[in-house]
Parts: C-alpha cells; structure tokens; sequence
C-alpha cells in the first residue's frame, strides 16, 4: 500500500462517513471511521504517510459537512501531533497504543465541535453532551477501532515489522 | 516532539483557520456545492445499502430501550384503534359538511418542493441533513423543511446551487416557538446535543399533560403557525420554578429521513422584510 491507495481509503471513508455512519447508533453516538483510518494508519504504517492523510481526510470531510471548510481539517488536526507517540515508545502494543489514541482523538474532534457551538453563540450544555456525545462516541469509536486496525494490518505487509498486537 | 511534526501541525492549523475565514465570504460554495453534486449518487447508495446493517447493530446495542418502547407502542395501537373508529366516524361527517359548503383545503395554496436525503452532518453534535434540491430548484435559506406526512422536520440552514443543508429541529441550534395545542400554552422547543426535544418557557401554571400536541405558534415569524412539531412525552413541574420543563418526541423519525418537503410558500420574515 502507499499513500495513494491511503488516499483512495481516507475517501471512501469520508463517503462513508457523510453517508452510512450517522445512521449506527452505538450508546447514542455515530461512530467517526475517519478518526479509526486515521489512527489505525499511523499505528501499522509510516507516520509521514499518516501526516499526509490527515490534512486531506479534513479537507474532503469539509467538502461533504454543513460546517464551514477548514473546521473538520481543524478537528483532525491534533492528529498529527499524536502520530509521533508511536516513536516515543511508550508501549510496545501497537493495538493498544492505537486504542489510547482513538480515545483521545474522538474526545478532542467532539470538543472542537462543542467549543464551536459555544464560539458562535449557542449555550452547550457540557455535562450533558459529555454524557450522552463525548464518551459514547469514544466507546463507539474504539469499538470500530478494532475491525478497522486488523484490515489495515493485514493490507500492510509491505511495511509490517511489528505483530499486530 | 520531532520538529517536523510540530511544523507541519503549524501549517494545517494555519491552513485550516485560512480555509474557515475564507468559508465566511461563501468563497468556497462552489467547490462544495460541486462535491456534493458528485458525492449524492454514491451517498445515496452507500445509505440504502447499509440500512439494514445499521438497524441490526443498532437493535443489538438498543434492546432494553426498544423492548420498553414495543409494550408502549402496542399499548398505544389499542388506544390509537378506538380513537381512530371515532375519528373515521367525524371524518365522513366532516367530509359531507366540506361538501356541502365547498371549503377550500388550506393546504392547496401551499407549494413545496419534493427533495430526497442524501446525507447527513457527520459530527455527533449536530443534526443537519444534506438534501438534493438548491437554489436552481427555489430554495432559500430559512425555508421550512417538513416531512411528507406534514409534520415539522427544520428549516434550511444553507442553500447551495443543487443542494442544501437543513438544520433538524433537534439540533442545539434550533428554536422554534411553539404552543401546546390543547392548553395553548406557549414556548420555545429547542433541540439538544444527544438529539431531543425540549419546551422551554412554558410557564409553571400552564396546563401540560403527557400526550399534547406540540405546533408552531408562528412567533417571531421564522416558522408559519400550525405546523405540527410533536407530542409531550415528559412534563416536570419543580417547586419554585417560574417555568416548567416539557419534553416533546418529534412526530417522525427524524434519525431516518428519506424524502422531505421544503415549503417553498413561505419565507421567514427576516428574508421577507425590506
């Protein structure tokens, strides 16, 4: 795989996203598959790959949303700095460096949404949204993080060193 | 923290903020507008195909909630049946009544224009839906968006060339005024985060039971009066409150919108005024 078939994914799963996810519910919330490529990307394959797919998976999903362009590129942004976590080495599971990720992705994406709302006028009720948005989308997300992660691992043999988990 | 990350972080922040000032001036409607002209037909695909799939896991992780809500349904049904034979009896009545005294439906002078979903807001925290009508087709922004049966789905919150975005009453940022059909008690319905209904400002002596009928009163002009919005499904009364706080179902599924209908007689009055 390279960063052009990356590229190729990081579409179909944005069509997917605008399409097809908002209509799973898992504990409330709609899984986010764009957080999960992206995240599952960086933990199997080259992070400079990753640091690519990131921006374009923003830009194509501001494309295809209500919001104003930029705005999901913005969300997704802090992506890139979690993509050097990997080398850091901190755990050697990548799986489970992947899972913490995603955690973390999905509570900061849903918080750029909810200081958005705040930043132009409207008044999010926090505790609420944190209960019925913020952790279920994270639990939905690791969910699928899983699936996501083995299919990139499988389709990566060409630069998998590490077992999966 | 490598150098190279941190710098290309500064770049797509920088990149995005540009993208976001430049969105403002509508500078990229037509690059949207043209993505989402290509994107419908396969959205539109990918929706039917995986409906089914999404029905299954969404019973699996809803079953509790959905058992609950089948033994209120049917016991709803039972009291839907008796009130329908009534009902069918006042309806020939009425029909011969309208006969006699040839009046016009209110409805007829109405016109709408006939849009199919084609996506929906990826975000968890708002609910807005993309439809496959624009401005080429008559649709403004502000126009009401209702369901083919007639009750109230939102408004539209922005109008490309060939398509157009429609915030649902659910969303955070929806308010529309409203009144209890029976008590005529009046308020503001506002969406939330986690996609339900509540009527704010309806005051603490107002009659308000479980079951009412919720419409648009036509306050602040956004909204034409009349439009059904849904039914009263909680009603908490605190002590000391000046108001109370009334939950309302909408009418139709709204997480499952196929086709609507954009009321094109009507413009909201900020749109109208000189």
């Amino acid at each position: 795989m390279s960063a052009a078939l990356g590229l190729l994914a990081v579409a179909v799963a944005v069509l997917a996203q605008a399409a097809a996810l908002p209509a799973f519910s898992v504990f409330g919330a709609h899984p986010n598959i764009i957080i999960v490529l992206l995240v599952a990307w960086a933990a199997v394959r080259a992070q400079r790959e990753a640091l690519l797919l990131i921006p374009a998976a923003g830009f194509l999903l501001g494309l295809l949303d209500s919001q104003p362009l930029g705005l999901a590129m913005l969300a997704l942004a802090p992506l890139i700095l979690m993509t050097d976590l990997r080398e850091l080495r901190w755990v050697e599971s990548n799986l489970l460096l992947a899972v913490v990720i995603t955690a973390f992705a999905s509570l900061v994406y849903e918080l750029v949404g909810l200081v958005t709302l705040a930043v132009t006028g409207e008044r999010p009720d926090w505790l609420a949204a944190t209960r019925d948005v913020l952790v279920p989308a994270i639990i939905a997300n690791v969910l699928l993080l899983l699936p996501v992660y083995g299919v990139v691992w499988f389709a990566s043999a060409d630069v998998r060193q590490r077992p999966a988990f | 923290m490598h150098v190279r990350t941190r710098t290309w972080f500064s770049v797509v922040i920088i990149v995005s903020l540009a993208l976001v000032g430049a969105s403002r001036f509508a500078f990229f409607a037509p690059l949207e507008n043209a993505a989402l002209l290509v994107a419908a037909p396969v959205e539109s695909a990918l929706r039917d195909a995986t409906r089914p799939v999404a029905d299954f896991v969404n019973n699996l992780t809803d079953i509790n909630r959905l058992s609950r809500e089948n033994q209120q349904l049917r016991e709803e049904i039972e009291q839907l049946r008796r009130e329908n034979a009534l009902l069918r009896e006042e309806q020939t009545e009425l029909l011969q009544y309208r006969q006699l005294l040839d009046i016009r439906d209110a409805r007829t002078e109405d016109t709408f224009i006939a849009a199919d979903v084609f996506a929906r807001e990826p975000s968890n925290l708002r609910d807005v839906i993309a439809i496959d009508r624009g401005s080429a087709d008559g649709v403004r922004e502000g126009m009401v968006v209702l369901t083919q049966q007639g009750s109230l789905v939102g408004s539209v919150s922005r109008a490309l060339n060939d398509a157009a975005w429609v915030t649902l009453i659910t969303d955070p940022t929806s308010a529309v005024s409203a009144l209890i059909q029976e008590s005529r008690a009046q308020g503001v319905v506002v969406g939330a985060a986690d996609g339900t209904l509540t009527m704010e400002f309806v005051e603490e002596t107002a009659d308000v039971k479980e079951g009412d009928l919720v419409l648009t009163s036509g306050l602040g002009g956004s909204h034409p009066p009349g439009e059904l919005i849904g039914q009263v499904v909680e009603v908490e009364r605190a002590a000391q409150e000046l108001f109370q706080a009334v939950r309302v179902q909408p009418l139709a599924d709204l997480s499952r919108l196929e086709a609507v209908l954009v009321l094109a007689s009507f413009l909201p009055q900020e749109a109208t005024a000189p």
